[in-house]
């Protein structure tokens, strides 16, 4: 008696399959968040994925048009929850923007070093937390080791450790306490030469190697037609980084280089991102450096801040990638639209194409590579 | 497998390394000055100007207040204040508009509860909590 079957029923490997579905998340560790993948799977190969979203919504866009300008920077702390100095920053040019206010030079400079710090900040938890998903634990506790440095550093800037609400339009809350320049140059000092350890422990390993190059590549034409930014567009080539291209704040003043790859797999954003820190600790150094021994800290601001009647958009380069604030204002103390460009959502749109056909074992290194806050994709 | 071992080595280097944990809540933990606990409010320092109440983004305090006791005197004091706990984000945003300082930080943050009632805090309460109130405001 023959029981061989057919060979479109076997594939490849004799073995009978029969397509199933299978949900990944919303709440699974590796989704960091509360995501759902809704995978359809014929064997150990996805033939289809589809994200859903949305379990983190909290319509923080609709809200804002209730509240005053001021009223929202708490809640932009809120979006992309690892990166709460950048979201306060890109709402808070938005207004200055509009209204065309003038920000003390000593505000500037606090504000790019917390910046930078916080993407620092942001690659650590990226780090630790991608190399935990693709089963790496002792990684993870070396990055927030570091990463507690900072919220620190943060916590004794702003008095908080997460949520910050830090800066205000025309300036900062608070000024630098004394001794804090001070720390952060020890910071640097310290991170330039533990980075080199990160590698050792991590970046030569030939498993993790072996595991992720080839993994999760992509085109550049693909990355632009998804109109990706940050390190997903970066590690296809495209030399594209808004500190550099459309300078904001006072990015002009510094020496830095955008790392690119050509590679475009899951190794090649491991790398960048590494190296982003290095540039950042750069800008940081410099920074440090220039920062002007005394001055204002907030500008010349209106008591109830009504930017003029139109629109505007401003775009800044995040942990993340391109985020981005548009306000629709019809002169009075709160705005008659908010839209936010986030990163994380973007980026995502590109994660049903690059998982389809690939083995399920590959779906959260490609997950993980992304790089998304959900709290950012949901908004 | 070169580049296996140097991690391992890594590793082995590090064991020995003092630990970077903390004890708590065996031992407390020391917050910068500037940090943001459950407010203090001194009801003497009031002016009852509402600014508080309007800029709190989750609109969690709520505060009446009364005509002055005192017929000489102008002006009016507080009666109620109700800070809902449940929604405060600790943004800060109260005790930077407040005038007089009247509510201010304070370092207090163990604010776990057995009911969520106990989190509607109250004038009294609020102004019993007295300890570790930050400096700068």
């Amino acid at each position: 008696m023959n029981l061989s079957l057919p060979e479109e029923l076997t594939g490849k490997t004799g073995l009978r399959t029969e397509e199933m579905i299978l949900n990944v998340g919303p709440q699974h560790p590796s989704t960091h968040g509360v995501f759902r993948l809704v995978a359809k799977i014929d064997g150990e190969t996805i033939k289809e994925a589809i994200p859903v979203m949305g379990y983190l919504h909290r319509g923080t866009e609709k809200l804002a048009e209730n509240l005053t300008y001021t009223q929202i920077i708490p809640y932009t702390d809120r979006l992309d929850y690892l990166a709460s100095m950048t979201n306060n920053y890109v709402f808070c040019h938005a207004v200055e923007t509009m209204m065309g206010l003038e920000i003390p030079d000593r505000a500037e400079y606090l504000r790019v070093i917390v910046m930078e710090l916080q993407r620092i900040a942001s690659h650590f938890v990226w780090w630790g937390t991608y190399l935990l998903d693709i089963g790496a634990i002792g990684p993870f506790l070396y990055a927030f080791r570091d990463r507690e440095t900072i919220i620190e550093l943060f916590a004794e800037l702003s008095g908080a450790r997460l949520t910050y609400n830090y800066m205000r339009i025309g300036g900062v809350k608070w000024d630098a306490p004394p001794g804090w320049i001070d720390k952060v140059s020890e910071f640097v000092q310290y991170m330039k030469k533990e980075l080199d350890n990160y590698h050792r422990l991590v970046s030569g390993n030939e498993i993790f190697v072996n595991r992720l190059t080839g993994v999760g590549t992509y085109s550049r034409e693909m990355a632009l037609d998804y109109s990706l930014s940050g390190v997903m567009l970066r590690c296809t080539g495209e030399k594209w980084d808004l500190r550099k291209d459309e300078p904001y704040s006072i990015y002009d003043r510094f020496d830095f280089d955008v790392p690119t790859s050509t590679d475009g797999d899951c190794m090649a954003r491991y790398h960048l991102r590494l190296e982003e820190i290095v540039q950042s600790l750069r800008i940081v150094e410099q920074a440090v450096a220039q920062f002007p021994k005394d001055g204002e800290i907030m500008g010349k601001v209106p008591r109830v801040i009504r930017p003029p009647a139109g629109e505007t958009f401003v775009r800044i380069e995040a942990p993340r990638g391109e985020l981005g604030v548009y306000i629709a204002s019809q002169g009075k103390d709160k705005p008659w639209r908010m839209k936010l460009r986030r990163p994380s959502f973007v980026n995502l749109q590109i994660l049903p194409d690059l998982l389809r056909g690939e083995n399920i074992s590959n779906m959260i290194a490609i997950l993980g590579s992304i790089d998304i806050v959900v709290g950012e994709v949901d908004a | 497998m070169l580049g296996f071992a140097k991690g391992l080595g890594f590793t082995l280097k590090k064991l020995t390394e003092k630990s970077v944990t903390h004890k708590y809540p065996d031992v407390p933990y020391p917050f910068p000055p500037r940090f943001r606990g459950i407010q203090h409010f001194s009801p003497e320092k009031c002016i009852v100007c509402n600014q508080c109440a309007r800029i709190c983004p989750t609109e969690c305090i709520q505060l009446t207040g009364k005509s002055h006791p005192d017929p000489e005197k102008k002006g009016k004091i507080i009666d109620t204040y109700d800070i809902n706990f449940e929604i405060c984000i600790l943004c800060d945003l109260c005790t930077e508009v407040c005038p007089t300082e009247a509510i201010v930080m304070t370092n207090n943050f163990e604010l776990s509860t057995y009911s969520r009632d106990e989190l509607f805090k109250n004038l009294k309460w609020l102004d019993d909590n007295n300890t570790n109130v930050r400096e700068e405001n």
